[in-house]
């Protein structure tokens, strides 16, 4: 419950927050801090120093570009998503972040603390993968663009390496999405969860199944359970769910958010 | 570090540890030990407190990042004596039991009837998503919310 | 939310008793001015935070705090090594071989759960505390860990207790009736090779707590703490720290929540009292949430297993026998008491008079069992539950046809069970038809879930909330122990300027007892409510507690309401005898109380306001008759109607009142993925007679929500090596708004002929939520659930 010894900075530019994350082995940037004053308050991970993001306007803000591309800055609560008519033109951003815990959580929580922590039972980052975003990380030596299929390197792990920042998130405008999940009570933890995209092609990325999201690809609906058994899934077991019935509810819940994603007009 | 926080109307100037959380500051520094800690992983919300308005939970901040804010607690909602509307709609309805959650709750209530001045059953549902009570079952509270709403 | 009620309520209603007067506790909690022992400040005080075990089983071999102690800011430590030569090992309930266990407020030589408390270490700060608990340097020796209770008894089980010889910590066997003339009776016999009631408690919002002073001049600690049960603690405490009762004085005000789970505190409160002597300032421990679930008062895990039934065609049951194994965790801190508190009602609601249960409790590598709502009753009470609704499947009868059949029926009361026990009133069948009735038709219902894919399953459970115990019921844990009977004690008094003053003995959780103390305050007095001060929260220093006096164990009612009672009849009395005298020698037949003051009946004028009353005796007193007997400080102990129990026969009544529950749940299942939602439920009540029906109702709520919360989500699971797997909100998932369910309650009033209000201890609720949940995904599923906790997987699972 009570946090190890930290420093606190909080820069007003993100050159400066840069130079501060790489400058000390030890920093950590800090976004809303729902989960990262939690893991602190436990002991398990103790940064030295704490850059508070929170001040850097180039990181909030959303805007939706006449191609159609929503640009969400990193910053961006759950809350704030929720609320945005930009964000309107992706309707399964906020009807997703609004399944995210409580109004407390949405108020802090931040769409790029979501994706960076990458915590396996977390939403966003199976809905990332499913949606095609592309992620601006930028560090001293400049910016580069990683699409979300290669942003998720493992549990906890993401392309942001160290000194370095997520900086925006692009995602296209599109309606067929769809999303399913099984939690620890309504809004809860997920137990299993699935993002379906079938703008083009039909997109199927699962979470809670391994470090990283696994996306299949299907023809339709009807072939996506074939497909996620072809991903040859071996989800943890734990308290929650055994790995057999992870492994089940990957498949259920695959095609019922495919099938929400097609029947959405 | 210095922090300066306006807390229910009263400004506090103190010098705190960067990693003294927001709930410890207001318990431990400055006597309001009206909001409470249930838990250690940010899921109970007794702690919940109304910054720069908005409702957080106050244990999953720092001191720190609320210099400069304005803060609201349980300690400034009523009028002198006068218990207001919503802390009295839930002594009317029972909605409290031992009010260990109460101070949490109220804030959470309080927050959402200024965005949502008649709120539907669900929308006070998901209000309170974040308060956990072990007394009540909750039935009584959104009662006692749909009462104060009206 | 709906509530139905009779027309006829049994007992006229009087002034302030029965009605839903508003709680005095809230002006204050809704400010949050409410004092929770966290609250609490001292100056100079140390923060104590304990450094925590994590082996399930391991000698301590090494043990130094020196880095620690080194840190500028910190205090001083505290080790096993000092807790054993300063005290004497805790008392035990239990004779051999579980008594024989010896129990210290911190590991002595070796731990025996994860979590279990090994040094103390106490610094100026909370951050510091905790800081310097990591330069604490412990040396294990890890040995294997004992998790499943069903291998305690093999050869090869890893020893926990070397002085108990083996992790057997007691065994009992219970029967009445004629078990063989039932068996051979019987049409069928139905066979039920296991079931299981899940680990879980009630995790109170408030962990607990203390902050504790040391007075050197006199040898005297005072205890700021939350304990619910300050009497247990006192026996447990004084014998331990060598010190008489007296010298533990226990201030408690407002508690966030207990449900028993706050009786067995009495470790960490030596650890502190041992310190506060020992660095002469004062003490303060808060345990966060992560300490609670990995340490405290776990619910009783039992096991049934073999069980047969004897029934009859038409579904009467004769009789059962069973055999219940009972896990304790590692120690016994309340515990054995569980062995025979489910006796309170060993045929739950049913008329059955043939009765085995081989019960038998062993020690494992987990936290400790305690108290925790439901007591040991709730346990029993699903596994009759579960009978009934197997049976009823075996046979295929209708479960609701078959409770009727078998219910102990209103023409019964008082109902003498085969093991003494005296159901006091109740009418379970009325309020069975009561509940379907609050849910209403469910055919329509049940196709339209099915024509949304989903299982629809309707369940009942009913349950008894056993209250006020007798305490002679531990001799028949342990024939050489010296408890029986209850008490509880209150004090009323007029002050000076007539102020009227009420002092309880118990420690008040949330049940509102500033309030419904007022109620029969009021009602004897012939006063307002507002006009009757009761002192929150419990003191010692007080005087207005006995060997028993707490707040458990669903008794509040009947011993506390009766000692006020008592109380406030001996004040009206002296009030009366007081006037009698002051108006010149009329007898006290002839007076009455009435507007606050007393008057004579044929002549009102002649009236004597209590502020007279008070101040005569207090301050102006010279002329009064030198007979007159009379203090307006009255302190009355109600002593419940108890006999000691037959000890061999295990025979006598345990309980003086029984309240009643009976639910109904319906659940919609989602047969792909096991996910299910409680879709309706009802739950109605019978305490007898109800002082505050809203207090009540919100314990019948809460209660139900407890019980749902354990039966969908809460569990505490471990893994092989003992590691608790729900140590806090983020795993041990508890129900928050959006999960619950809508609900209808209902009430009748059975009053209960044993007691002074016709109240009945209420407030536990016997997890009627549990039996009728498992019920409900029974009928939904069509598969036998023989666990008390279903999570999706496991629904799932009974549908493959």
């Amino acid at each position: 419950m009570l946090l190890r010894e930290v420093e606190y900075a909080k820069p007003s530019s993100v050159p400066e927050a840069l130079s501060l994350l790489a400058g000390n082995d030890g920093a950590r940037a800090l976004a809303g801090g729902q989960t990262l004053i939690n893991v602190m308050k436990a002991r398990a991970a103790s940064p030295d120093m704490l850059v508070d993001l929170s001040g850097l306007e180039e990181l909030k803000g959303i805007e939706l570009g006449a191609d159609g591309t929503l640009s969400i800055g990193p910053m961006t609560t759950y809350a704030e998503l929720i609320a945005s008519a930009e964000a309107k033109a992706r309707p399964i951003l906020g009807e997703v972040c609004a399944q995210i815990a409580d109004v407390q959580v949405r108020n802090r929580g931040t769409i790029g603390g979501n994706v960076c922590a990458n915590d396996p039972t977390n939403h966003l980052p199976p809905l990332m993968a499913a949606v095609g975003a592309q992620m601006t990380v930028t560090g001293s030596g400049g910016e580069r663009t990683v699409p979300a299929k290669d942003f998720f390197l493992g549990v906890y792990m993401t392309a942001v390496g160290p000194g370095e920042l997520l900086t925006r998130i692009a995602i296209p405008a599109g309606k067929h999405d769809g999303f399913a999940a099984v939690t620890l009570g309504v809004d809860g933890t997920c137990i299993v969860n699935a993002a379906a995209s079938a703008n083009g092609s039909l997109r199927v990325a699962l979470g809670c199944v391994d470090a990283v999201p696994v996306v299949v690809e299907a023809e339709s609906p009807d072939a996506v359970r074939a497909a996620v058994r072809g991903a040859g899934l071996e989800p943890p077991s734990d308290v929650h769910a055994s790995s057999e019935y992870r492994a089940h509810l990957a498949e259920v819940l695959a095609e019922r958010a495919a099938r929400e994603a097609v029947a959405k007009s | 570090m210095d922090v300066a926080v306006s807390i229910n109307g009263t400004l506090y100037e103190r010098d705190v540890e960067p990693r003294k959380l927001l709930i410890h500051f207001l318990r431990d520094d400055l006597d309001l030990t009206g909001s409470h800690i249930g838990c250690d992983t940010g899921n109970c919300g007794a702690c919940s407190v109304i910054v720069d308005g908005k409702l957080v939970k106050s244990c999953m901040l720092l001191a720190v990042q609320a210099n400069g804010s304005t803060v609201e607690t349980v300690e400034g909602l009523a009028d002198g004596d006068e218990l207001n509307a919503l802390q009295q709609a839930f002594s009317d309805h029972h909605a409290l039991q031992c009010g260990y959650c109460t101070p949490g709750m109220l804030m959470s209530a309080t927050a959402l009837l200024r965005e949502s001045p008649s709120p539907t059953d669900d929308e006070i549902r998901k209000a309170l998503q974040g308060n956990i009570c072990r007394c009540t079952g909750y039935w009584n509270i959104f009662e006692a919310v749909k009462a104060a709403a009206r | 939310m709906t509530t139905v009620a009779p027309e006829k309520v049994a007992v006229p209603t009087k002034r302030w008793s029965g009605q839903s007067v508003p709680r005095k506790e809230d002006r204050r909690l809704t400010q949050g001015q409410g004092v929770f022992v966290d609250d609490v400040k001292r100056h100079g005080m140390g923060y104590l935070h304990f450094v925590r075990s994590p082996y399930a089983h391991a000698h301590i071999t090494s043990i130094d705090v020196s880095k620690a102690e080194e840190i500028k800011g910190v205090f001083g430590t505290l080790t096993g090594e000092e807790v054993a030569a300063l005290t004497d090992p805790f008392f035990q309930i239990a004779g051999a071989p579980g008594g024989q266990i010896k129990d210290f407020s911190l590991a002595v030589g070796k731990v025996r759960y994860v979590g279990e408390a090994v040094v103390a270490v106490v610094a100026e700060t909370r951050e510091l505390a905790r800081d310097a608990s990591e330069l604490v340097e412990v040396e294990y020796e890890p040995l294997p860990a004992l998790v499943d209770a069903r291998k305690a008894l093999d050869a090869d089980a890893p020893l926990i207790h070397d002085d108990a010889g083996g992790n057997l910590m007691w065994q009992g066997i219970y029967e009445w009736g004629d078990l063989d003339a039932a068996f051979a009776e019987a049409d069928r016999v139905v066979k039920i090779d296991e079931l299981h009631f899940h680990r879980f408690n009630s995790t109170p919002l408030e962990c607990d707590g203390a902050l504790v002073e040391y007075n050197r001049g006199t040898g005297q600690w005072t205890i700021h703490t939350n304990n619910q049960f300050p009497g247990f603690a006192a026996i447990m405490m004084g014998p331990a720290m060598r010190c008489g009762l007296d010298k533990l004085r226990f201030v408690t005000q407002d508690i966030g929540g207990g449900f028993g789970n706050k009786i067995t505190s009495h470790p960490q409160l030596v650890a502190c009292c041992l310190l506060a002597r020992k660095l002469n300032r004062p003490v303060q421990w808060t345990e966060w949430r992560t300490d609670f679930h990995m340490s405290m008062s776990h619910g009783n895990e039992r096991w049934f297993h073999d069980t047969e039934v004897a029934v009859k065609a038409d579904g009467t049951l004769l009789g059962f026998r069973t055999k219940a194994l009972d896990d304790a965790g590692a120690w016994l801190r309340y515990e054995p008491l569980g062995g025979v508190i489910w006796a309170q009602v060993t045929p739950g609601m049913y008329r059955w008079r043939h009765i085995r249960v081989d019960f038998t409790q062993v020690a494992t590598n987990k936290a400790p069992v305690s108290p925790n709502r439901g007591y040991s009753r709730m346990q029993h009470l699903w596994f009759t539950e579960r009978v009934i609704d197997i049976v009823a499947k075996e046979l295929e009868l209708d479960p609701v046809e078959v409770r009727k059949r078998n219910y102990v029926r209103a023409e019964d009361m008082p109902y003498e069970t085969p093991n003494g026990c005296i159901y006091d009133s109740g009418d379970y069948a009325q309020m069975l038809d009561m509940a379907l009735e609050l849910i209403g038709p469910v055919e329509e219902r049940r196709r339209d879930a099915q024509e949304r894919g989903k299982l629809f399953g309707v369940g009942i459970g009913s349950t008894l909330d056993s209250g006020t115990n007798n305490f002679g019921q531990s001799q028949l844990i342990n024939a050489e122990l010296q408890f029986s009977g209850n008490n509880e004690v209150a004090t009323v008094k007029l002050d000076i300027f007539g102020e009227i003053v009420v002092t309880l003995g118990t420690t008040p959780q949330g049940q509102g007892h500033e309030t419904t103390a007022a109620q029969v305050v009021a009602d004897i007095l012939e006063c307002s409510v507002d006009d009757v001060h009761v002192r929150a929260g419990h003191d010692s220093y007080w005087n207005s507690h006995a060997g028993f006096s707490g707040t458990y164990a669903s008794q509040f009612a009947v011993t506390g309401l009766s000692a006020v009672k008592g109380a406030t009849e001996m004040l009206a009395a002296e009030i009366k005898k007081l006037a009698g005298a002051v108006f010149g020698g009329v007898p006290v037949e002839a007076l009455e109380l009435a507007g606050g003051g007393v008057r004579i009946k044929d002549n009102p004028d002649a009236f004597l306001p209590f502020m007279a009353c008070g101040a005569i005796i207090n301050a102006n007193n010279a002329g009064l008759p030198d007979d007159l007997d009379v203090t307006l400080n009255c302190r009355y102990v109600y002593r419940p109607p108890f006999q000691v129990p037959d000890v061999e026969r295990k025979y006598g009544n345990l309980t003086l009142t029984y309240a009643a529950q009976i639910h109904v749940a319906v659940v919609e299942v989602d047969p792909e993925t096991g996910y299910y939602d409680v879709v309706d439920y009802a739950a109605v009540d019978d305490c007898g007679k109800r002082i505050n029906p809203q207090i009540v109702e919100g314990q019948v709520m809460g209660a139900t929500a407890q019980a749902i919360g354990a039966a969908v989500h809460e569990t505490y699971e471990y893994d092989d090596d003992g590691n608790l797997l729900t140590p806090n909100f983020y795993d041990y998932h508890v129900p928050h708004a959006l999960d619950m369910p809508p609900l209808q309650t209902g009430f009748i009033e059975s009053p209960s002929p044993f007691t002074p209000l016709g109240t009945k201890g209420m407030g536990e609720g016997g997890g009627a939520g549990i039996h009728a949940i498992c019920a409900a995904i029974q009928d939904a599923t069509g598969a036998i659930v023989t666990d008390s906790h279903n999570p999706y997987q496991r629904v799932w699972e009974l549908l493959q």
